[in-house]
């Protein structure tokens, strides 16, 4: 499998090329998710980064988690309040965000899946041509730790 | 140290966990006989059997998740996956010790679970008899 995934990624750098290690900087989640959201949003996934989407589209995702992408994932208000209050202060368009992130994302658009941002859609362009994400191992562009080993910390820049 | 001493010790460690398992469920399970009585007043207690039709059967409410075994697996000593691919700890209280001993989190994924995969609450008799089944195993 190891030997998959290496192929996988030396095909992705080489089309990526220069280009993607030049703004690794740019796409590193590196603030630190706090306690309240990882217990309550990394069951079912990992805690994805609060940086990977705006701030209206968490709050579209908080308000609406009794249908939850197919799913119920109902919290108390009071488990709530804390989550909201990270996402907003994490946010791509909050003070530790960074704008690159929402490139070509209109602001009459809520997107409320990371896997369907334009720079996330560039950044695996050639997974997605190739049907990467449907291998059963990995079953969904979600599914980030499959491939990122330290996407749980907001590491998605080393290859491995 | 040598390694069958150190396997010995490890085992003899285990046994008395595995003995305190079905104990550490009691309270959560207690909670529910409560409301099972308060649902129903012929209720005569929770069945492993029952919880275990409970655990295989599928309901057409959700084409996603149609039973409880879409992400628990039709074995509960073996770990689940989520649908995002995400590995579950089994659900069998032989296995992962330390389930049905926190009441808040239970309920929470009780509500949660029961309305994605029957579209209503589960009963506390249904949520009884599943426990029962998973201490059972
Ligand atoms: C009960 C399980 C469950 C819980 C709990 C849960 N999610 Fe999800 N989430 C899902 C599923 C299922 C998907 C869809 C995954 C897929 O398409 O592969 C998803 C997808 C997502 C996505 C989109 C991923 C993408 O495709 O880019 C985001 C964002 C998200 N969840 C945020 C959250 C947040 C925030 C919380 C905590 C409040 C949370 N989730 C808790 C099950 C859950
Ligand atoms: C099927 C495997 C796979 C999955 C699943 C996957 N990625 Fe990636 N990702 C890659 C590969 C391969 C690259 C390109 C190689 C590289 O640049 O290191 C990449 C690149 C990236 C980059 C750009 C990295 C940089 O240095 O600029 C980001 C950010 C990223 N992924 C985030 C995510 C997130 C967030 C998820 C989950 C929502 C995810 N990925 C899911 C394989 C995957
Ligand atoms: C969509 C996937 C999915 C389905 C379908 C599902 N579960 Fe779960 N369940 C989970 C996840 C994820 C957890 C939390 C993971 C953990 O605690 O390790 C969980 C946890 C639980 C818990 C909490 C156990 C504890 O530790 O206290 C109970 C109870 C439970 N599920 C019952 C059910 C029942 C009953 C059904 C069928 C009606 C069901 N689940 C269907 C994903 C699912």
């Amino acid at each position: 499998m190891r030997k998959v995934w290496a192929g996988l990624f030396a095909g992705a750098v080489a089309l990526l090329g220069v280009g993607v290690f030049g703004t690794q900087r740019v796409f590193s989640a590196n603030a630190g998710p706090d306690a309240a959201y990882v217990k309550e949003c990394s069951a079912c996934h990992i805690a994805f980064p609060a940086q990977y989407l705006p701030k209206r589209s968490w709050e579209r995702i908080l308000g609406s988690l009794d249908k939850h992408f197919g799913e119920n994932a109902t919290l108390s208000p009071t488990a709530l309040a804390p989550i909201k209050a990270y996402l907003d202060a994490h946010a791509a368009d909050s003070a530790m965000g960074n704008p690159r992130i929402l490139r070509d994302v209109p602001a009459s658009v809520t997107p409320i899946r990371i896997t369907e941002m334009p720079f996330w859609t560039r950044a695996h362009a050639k997974l997605i041509a190739r049907k990467a994400f449907d291998a059963p191992k990995v079953k969904s562009g979600a599914n980030c730790i499959a491939c990122h080993r330290g996407a749980a910390n907001g590491r998605f820049e080393d290859d491995d | 140290m040598n390694i069958r001493f150190m396997a010995g010790l490890a085992l003899a460690a285990l046994i008395p966990v595995l003995a305190y398992a079905a104990a550490a469920q009691k309270p959560v399970l207690d909670a529910y006989a409560v409301a099972a009585k308060a649902e129903n007043t012929g209720f005569s207690g929770f069945s492993a059997e029952r919880g275990k039709v409970f655990f295989l059967a599928k309901h057409d409410a959700s084409s996603e998740t149609p039973s409880c075994t879409t992400c628990h697996t039709t074995d509960p000593t073996k770990a689940g996956q989520t649908r995002a691919g995400k590995d579950i700890a089994p659900m069998a209280v032989s296995k992962t010790p330390d389930r049905y001993t926190d009441a808040e989190k239970t309920e929470k994924w009780f509500l949660r679970n029961c309305q994605s995969v029957l579209g209503r609450a589960c009963t506390a008799q249904e949520k009884g008899d599943f426990i029962t089944f998973m201490a059972s195993l």
